[in-house]
């Protein structure tokens, strides 16, 4: 399943960037990245990796069965501009679904990066016979990301009203999307 | 005429051949077929038009006007003497086609396909097996786009995630691997797959022209 990475993707500024499995070697370019994003984005952190000690546990104790991180480097100098995370359950009521989590770094934005990323996820999740993508964002805050997801087919699932609170006190609502993956016809 | 027989008395139709037993008698793979190879074949009844489905080969016309292409390709599978029960073809892409730009480095696997009455004697990997099996194609980036709406669904009786990886798995038998593209027939549907071989003489320098070429920047 993942010998197809590093996959190519060109930016429309003819640069080169590789979609792959994250490793312990990527510790240092993700510091660097998760050290880059805004403070009032990272608040939104569910893992908060942008803690050092906190991303090397995750590296080191990496199990792509649970959770497949993808980063987005840029081949001209190795920096990581992207980062998705596909998690996955060992739970066999849960075995069928995965979530993804996307963040583009904010330099990277307008590069359609995370729309490659999240596709990419799609179809590795296809290729893993999961049957629904679930994809979590936070209202006025991940508008881009709601943008891309619904461009590959998500579908707006729920909301859950003031789920979250911003680094302000400021309660923001959860928006849940999926897609199906294993539809039986195609709708063409 | 042409039949097995008429293949065994006039091997000017064909670069190779193999015979192979199967559940459903004996069948013949013939590779590098010939203008005039067509002639007095058949078309099994498995290929054609269904509920859900249309061969992508209708007529054994096409079969020969593929050959008459530059370095067009057929390779088929042959039951009950003239039958054609499945077929693998191969030419440059066409020239209003993205890919054309890269004029002959560039060679599309255009189609596969095996007769719903053949189906499950891996016939589809002989097919790719026999066509890939070449030094021609080290020169060349081999490549095949898979649309989920040509795919025969019902007749394998999978959805399209599982076609794709069907597909997936029988390609990348033969050094094939999933690539990205903008090209918007390929990007319309998640299910759809590019797949992309690179021949062994290829220079490092033509697979960046091919990857740029692939998200719609043009070779200088």
């Amino acid at each position: 399943m993942l010998k197809d990475y590093p996959k190519a993707i060109v930016t429309q500024d003819g640069d080169s960037v590789l979609l792959r499995p994250a490793t312990l070697a990527d510790e240092n370019a993700l510091n660097e990245f998760f050290g880059e994003i805004p403070d009032q984005e990272q608040w939104f952190f569910r893992e908060k990796l942008n803690d050092p000690k906190i991303l090397h546990e995750f590296l080191l104790n990496l199990d792509y069965r649970r959770a497949l991180p993808i980063v987005a480097v840029r081949e001209k100098d190795g920096k990581i501009i992207a980062n998705l995370r596909l998690h996955m359950s060992m739970a066999p009521c849960l075995g069928h679904v995965a979530h993804l989590r996307v963040m583009v770094h904010p330099n990277f934005r307008a590069l359609k990066i995370g729309s490659w990323m999240i596709l990419d996820c799609v179809k590795t999740a296809m290729d893993l016979g999961l049957e629904k993508l679930f994809a979590e964002f936070v209202a006025g805050v991940e508008e881009a990301a709601v943008g891309a997801a619904m461009k590959l087919d998500f579908r707006h699932e729920g909301i859950l009203k003031g789920y979250i609170k911003d680094k302000k006190g400021v309660y923001r609502d959860l928006i849940i999307m999926s897609r199906d993956l294993q539809s039986k016809w195609s709708d063409f | 005429m042409t039949s097995l027989a008429g293949i065994a008395a006039n091997p000017d139709l064909i670069g190779r051949c193999q015979t192979f037993e199967s559940a459903y008698g004996v069948i013949t793979m013939c590779g590098l077929c010939h203008p005039g190879f067509f002639e007095n074949m058949i078309l099994e009844g498995g290929l054609g038009r269904f509920s859900h489905y249309s061969s992508i080969i209708q007529k054994l016309e096409s079969f020969e006007a593929f050959l008459d292409r530059k370095d067009g390709r057929v390779t088929v599978a042959i039951a009950d003497s003239n039958h054609v029960i499945g077929y693998c073809l191969g030419s440059y892409p066409a020239h209003d086609d993205r890919w054309a730009a890269l004029g002959d480095l560039m060679y599309e696997l255009a189609a596969i396909e095996v007769s719903r009455n053949f189906r499950g004697l891996k016939l589809g990997e002989r097919l790719l097996g026999m066509t890939m099996d070449d030094d021609f194609f080290e020169d060349k980036i081999s490549y095949m786009c898979g649309y989920s709406w040509h795919w025969d669904l019902e007749g394998k009786e999978l959805n399209a995630a599982q076609y794709r990886s069907m597909m997936k798995k029988l390609y990348s038998r033969f050094g094939f691997r999933e690539v990205y593209t903008n090209e918007p027939n390929i990007t319309l549907r998640a299910e759809n797959i590019m797949m992309i071989r690179v021949g062994s003489r290829v220079t490092a320098e033509d697979q960046l022209k091919f990857r740029h070429l692939r998200f719609g920047i043009k070779p200088k």
